[in-house]
């Protein structure tokens, strides 16, 4: 089919890389914003902006907090899907569960409910959620959207299409194309390390389009690679469901041996018993902990079979110094708080699996790598955004000629991808500060404000195109860039206006998640006016490549 | 402040680095010295001692982390030291001579 295999590996770079490269975009950029999800929630829920808490007590603050939970409305209707529309009956909480990391200051809560009419499945479950504020156990309003980590997180995976797990297995194709992008692109390549260092703007946007994903490519090349395999590492589950359907009575039996082992009881005795201090079992992990000079904070902390006599409590600690995430595990009785098993160091493969799994979550104290992973993210989207330009800028002038409208549609979706997306993300902060603080289903507005900010987007990329078609530059990247600009100046300010914490506030106090988040917005401002003042020049052919090069640019020809 | 100071230094010696190793190569030899050409020695010295930050740069990040998180510092602070220094040639290229301010002209 092809003359040579370069040539076959850049047929399948170019179209691979152009149907999917949308996909991974949003995964790259929403990744970034991922590294700092609780900043951002904080900046979102202005309430919660004080330092991280370690947990606190159980005894005293969470089991009155525990015992009154509910199922949630969400895991109410989709138990009643599962049974034909019944309204499902459940026990009482049955399993209790609160996750903190060190940059959290407020804490989740999980409650487990048996449910009791389910004929298919008699270990039918559903589920209750709540966020405290662990200073004095007050519960904080349900539909208030967590931004960073309820919104931007998710969507860098599931792109929130819910609807048959479907956007789970688009970023899953997406990261497996990434793949073959990765080594397809290292065959296309020719010059790897003569032209390492090379960035010539001054050229033709194709040339200087094609040296920035070549840069931004290699450098990028063990974050992009790494990245988009342990994110399929992290889904495998989802990827490879055979536990849940060939394999179900083998997943089922291993869940059994694994508790056996460990003598934790998978079934409940059906004999009511209380529980003891979970306070005095805390201290007691730290304490072992301490002893085997890995003193630290409660991560996670989970209570099995609440209530009953068969009942135990896991406290694992929180993965700060290390890579890989929570772990050594201590079990304890729950009737009598004494130690029935220590998790032993796990074995090679259970540690490089937590490796390259921790590695993408990251849930470690490392503020410099956090903001190199957040480099290496946006690494990733200018390389894609480059893939993008370079495929138009080679076509543009051949469609013009022959009145094919390719190019065209393909630049505005690039729009659409880049700066589109800016808009929207940025229009969901100042929405986030505009809305007012009383509206019912405050987070579902911002949600829609966010979608039909890149509606927008769109449609007016695509009514800008039109230049395009005549092999010149589509007004809507400058006018997108302005947009971004505008908005990125009035998040601060509405920050400002509505909480009072203004930069001088929040960098006298030190208090970062915000001072950064007011930041990075201004920054990008200031970005987005220098891309709009280049791309003015560019089409008014003010900064027409030139056809003399420098001596260095020359030697590269 | 140990540890800041310490990946502060990984930082700088990887750009220190990959600015030697960039130096090595003709192209970007003359964006620092016009009309100058360097002569095997240096490039071969150069290319060393590029070799050499680049090693200092891992230990300084093993001094400050357990060893699989400082892997990880490593490699993204070598991604952003061939960002850094491939803009400085772009944009500000005479930057780079103090580090070749040893090697004599001609």
């Amino acid at each position: 089919m092809f003359a040579s295999f370069r040539l076959s590996m850049t047929w399948m770079h170019t179209w691979l890389g152009l149907v999917l490269g949308y996909v991974l975009m949003i995964c790259f950029f929403f990744g970034a914003l991922s590294v700092f999800d609780r900043e951002i929630d904080r900046w979102a829920i202005p309430e919660t902006r004080f330092e991280p808490q370690t947990l606190p007590s159980f005894d005293t603050l969470l089991l009155p907090i525990f015992e009154r939970m509910q199922p949630s409305k969400e895991s109410l209707a989709q138990a009643s899907a599962r049974i034909g529309g019944k309204t499902p009956q459940h026990t009482s909480a049955a399993g209790f569960g609160a996750y903190t990391t060190h940059r959290d200051p407020v804490l989740s809560l999980f409650t487990e409910y048996h449910v009791t009419n389910n004929p298919n499945d008699p270990h039918d479950h559903v589920f209750g959620n709540t966020t405290i504020d662990p200073r004095t156990g007050r519960q904080l309003r349900d539909d208030q959207l967590k931004i960073g980590s309820q919104f931007f997180y998710p969507l860098h995976f599931s792109l929130h299409l819910e609807w048959l797990e479907i956007g789970y297995w688009l970023v899953g194709i997406a990261a497996l194309v990434m793949l073959a992008a990765l080594v397809s692109g290292v065959v296309i390549h020719r010059k790897i390390f003569r032209e390492l260092f090379t960035f010539r703007p001054r050229k033709q946007a194709q040339r200087s389009a094609l040296d920035l994903h070549n840069l931004t490519g290699v450098v990028g090349l063990p974050f992009h690679f790494f990245f988009a395999l342990t994110g399929l590492i992290v889904f495998a589950g989802i990827y490879f469901p055979v536990a849940h359907t060939m394999l179900e009575p083998v997943h089922e039996l291993h869940e059994q041996r694994e508790l056996a082992a460990k003598g934790l009881a998978f079934e409940p005795a059906g004999v009511p018993a209380p529980l003891a201090s979970v306070d005095a079992m805390v201290a007691e992990a730290k304490r072992r902990w301490a002893a085997r000079g890995m003193s630290g904070e409660v991560g996670f902390l989970s209570v099995a079979h609440v209530g009953d006599a068969n009942s135990y409590v896991s406290v694992y600690r929180a993965g700060t110094d290390r890579v890989t995430l929570t772990g050594q595990g201590i079990h304890f009785k729950g009737t009598t708080g004494e130690v029935m098993f220590e998790e032993p160091p796990p074995s090679t493969i259970e540690g490089i699996t937590d490796f390259l799994t921790g590695l993408h979550l990251q849930h470690f104290r490392h503020w410099l790598l956090r903001w190199l992973y957040v480099m290496g993210g946006l690494a990733g989207c200018a390389c894609i955004a480059t893939g993008f330009i370079f495929f138009v800028e080679k076509r543009k002038r051949q469609h013009a000629k022959t009145g094919v409208s390719g190019a065209r549609w393909v630049d505005a979706m690039a729009t659409t991808a880049v700066t589109g997306m800016v808009i929207a993300t940025v229009a969901m902060l100042v929405g986030n500060r505009l809305l007012p603080a009383e509206l019912a289903g405050r987070g579902a507005w911002e949600e829609r404000i966010f979608w039909f900010a890149w509606l927008a987007a769109l449609l007016h990329a695509t009514w800008r195109s039109a230049p395009v078609q005549q092999a010149r530059i589509s007004p809507a990247w400058r006018e997108q860039c302005w947009m971004i600009a505008a908005l990125c100046v009035a998040a601060p300010l509405l920050n400002w206006i509505t909480t009072g914490d203004h930069l001088i506030k929040t960098l006298g106090e030190g208090y970062w998640p915000v001072a950064g988040m007011d930041l990075a917005l201004l920054a990008s401002a200031v970005i987005a006016v220098l891309a709009a003042g280049k791309l003015r020049l560019r089409e008014m052919g003010v900064a027409r490549p030139s056809a003399t090069s420098t001596d260095a640019e020359a030697a590269h020809a | 402040m140990r540890d800041s100071l310490l990946l502060a230094g990984g930082l700088l010696t990887g750009i220190t680095g990959f600015a030697w190793l960039a130096l090595a190569m003709d192209v970007h030899w003359r964006q620092v010295r016009a009309n100058v050409a360097a002569g095997l020695a240096a490039k071969r010295k150069l290319r060393f001692l590029g070799g050499l930050a680049i090693a200092a740069s891992l230990g300084l990040c093993l001094a400050v982390d357990h060893p699989t998180m400082a892997a990880l510092v490593w490699l993204m602070i070598l991604a952003v030291s061939v960002l850094t220094v491939t803009f400085t040639l772009t944009w500000r290229p005479r930057w780079l001579s103090p580090l070749v301010v040893w090697i004599p002209n001609g």
